[in-house]
Parts: structure tokens; sequence; C-alpha cells
């Protein structure tokens, strides 16, 4: 992103905390579809994506939760993850804010539309 | 006249926090709106930035504390599965069981399918958003207005924090009214 003159903070790190909350909302929908893929990809590849989401049982996170317990430990994590790096990466720095914005709107949007259940129903098997 | 432990949490879990809520994004977008130099003196900017930072803090704080709250005590509540031996397809055993009893009935099985597994996602997005909103008003301060093109994209997050929890808000209601958890 280009650097730019001007007169107040640099932008920086507000585009680091936008592109974050985009990571983490892009996290939370890939982990629904991958719970909701989750016996073909098992069939495929071995992995059980289904079991391993279930962080309440895996690492006690709650009790009860299921496999919501690990799309938002693993969106939180993401979120917090993402947040640091970019923040290192950007403090200072006075970047290009449009483009750094529709970054973190696509990935916003991403996330809304995975998270939309007509959408990642697309991904679980057939009944 | 009485609340169950558990009627009594889904009323702070969405009455007292989703109010708060309303209120801190309703202060906030105003805020927001009108932070623009043409609309503000130098000292009105001084006076109303705190409070604008009070409004998107309490937002972000509030949602963290609704989506931790609702996923951590309330959903299990909701998706508790009936021991072995009871009927999954008869709702008349299953009002302890809210998941199982609405997906007993078709005319309620979309309030689950459909309605629940969009809240119990959606929902997370707003803390996020809201996060990084407050985060944006704190690092600026009274630069913010300087800043048109932050302070819009901030509106925007703002309007979508609210969009996410809203729509985990109505739906909890009305599944709450078709299946409550106490």
């Amino acid at each position: 992103m280009a650097t730019l003159e001007t007169d107040t903070k640099p932008n920086g790190p507000v585009v680091a905390a936008f592109i974050a909350a985009g990571v983490a909302s892009l996290v939370m929908g890939i982990g629904v579809v991958l719970n909701e893929a989750s016996a073909p990809i098992k069939d495929a590849i071995g992995v059980d994506f289904n079991a391993f989401l279930q962080f309440d049982k895996n690492f006690g996170l709650g009790s009860g939760v299921g496999p919501l317990s690990g799309k938002v430990g693993l969106a939180v994590i993401a979120f917090a993850v993402s947040w640091v790096i970019l923040h290192l990466l950007l403090r200072g720095k006075e970047v290009n804010f449009r483009t750094g914005f529709i970054v973190a709107l696509v990935l916003v949007g991403l996330g809304f539309a995975l998270t939309f259940p007509p959408i990642f129903m697309l991904f679980a098997p057939a009944e | 006249m009485e609340l169950t432990e558990r009627e009594f949490y889904t009323v702070i879990h969405g009455l007292v926090l989703g109010t708060l809520f309303l209120l801190a994004f309703g202060g906030g977008l105003a805020g927001l709106w009108s932070l623009r130099e043409r609309l503000v003196t130098p000292e009105g900017v001084q006076e109303r930035t705190p409070r604008l930072l009070i409004g998107t803090s309490v937002m972000a704080i509030v949602a963290w504390v609704t989506v931790i709250t609702g996923t951590f005590i309330a959903y299990p509540w909701y998706r508790a599965a009936p021991p072995e031996g009871v009927d999954q397809a008869d709702p008349a055993v299953l009002e302890a069981f809210p998941r199982y009893l609405l997906l007993a009935q078709e005319k309620t099985a979309q309030w689950h399918e459909f309605g629940m597994e969009w809240k119990e996602h959606v929902a997370w997005m707003a803390p996020f958003l809201a996060t990084a909103v407050a985060f944006a008003v704190l690092y600026y301060g009274v630069q913010l207005i300087r800043r048109n093109e932050v302070r819009r994209a901030v509106i925007v997050f703002f309007v979508l924090a609210f969009a996410a929890a809203g729509v985990a808000g109505l739906f909890g209601a009305f599944i709450t009214k078709a299946a409550p958890v106490a």
C-alpha cells in the first residue's frame, strides 16, 4: 500500500484493526463450512473437522457447546493474532485507507456469506 | 410472579444487554454521523469525543459479554440432548430440550435449521467489528473529525456490527418464544 502524507496520526493501526476483524469473520465462516462438510472431507482426506472443532471436549472450552466452541475459539485466536501481526507491520505507517478498508469489507462479506445457512448448507452432504 | 434461573439469565442476555447495546449504538451512530468540521466547533469536538468513546466502547464490551454468555451458558441449555429412550418425534416430551422440540415439528424446524444456525454464528461478527470501531475512536480521539475516510469506514463497521447483533437478537427472541430454554 502506498505511503501518504497527513497531519494526523498514521492510519496503519486502524487498518490493522479493521482487517483483523475481517480475518476473524472469515475464519468463523470457514469454520462453519468445514464443520458442515466434515463427513465428505473425512472420507476424502481422513480429517474429521467436526471432532476437531469440539473444543469443549478437546480443550475444556465450555461444556456442551459442541463444534461452535471450536469455531468461535479459532475466530477469536485469528482476531487476536492477525491484529497483533498487522499492528506490528503497519504501526507508524500511513497507508492507502481505501484499499485497506475494501480488503476488510471483502473479508467481512465472505464471513457473513459463509455463516448464512442457505450458503453453508451447500457444503453439507445430501441427506 | 417469578423467574426460573434460566429465564432470569435469558432476560439478562437478551433484554438487559440487548437494551444496552441498542442505546450504545444509537448514541454512537449519532455522534459519528455528526462528527464533521462544518457542524461542530473545536470545543464541541473536545466535549463529545469522550462520549463517543464511551458509546463505542460500551457497545464493544456488551457485544463480547453477550456472545460469550450466549454461547457458553444459554446455548448448551438449548442444544441439550434428551436421554436415551425419549421419542425425539414427540413434542410433548421434548419441552426441556428446545433444539429437539423445534426439530420435532415441521412448522418449527426452520427456527433451528435457519434461525439458530444463522444466529449462533453471525452474532460473533458483532464483537469483532465493534472492537475495531472502538479502537479507531480510541486511537484517533479528537483527530477523527479530520479523518473523514476513517470516520465513514467506522460508521460502516458500526452499522454492520449492529446488523449482525440485530439478526442474532431477532432470531433469539423468536426462537425463545417458540421453544424457551426455561
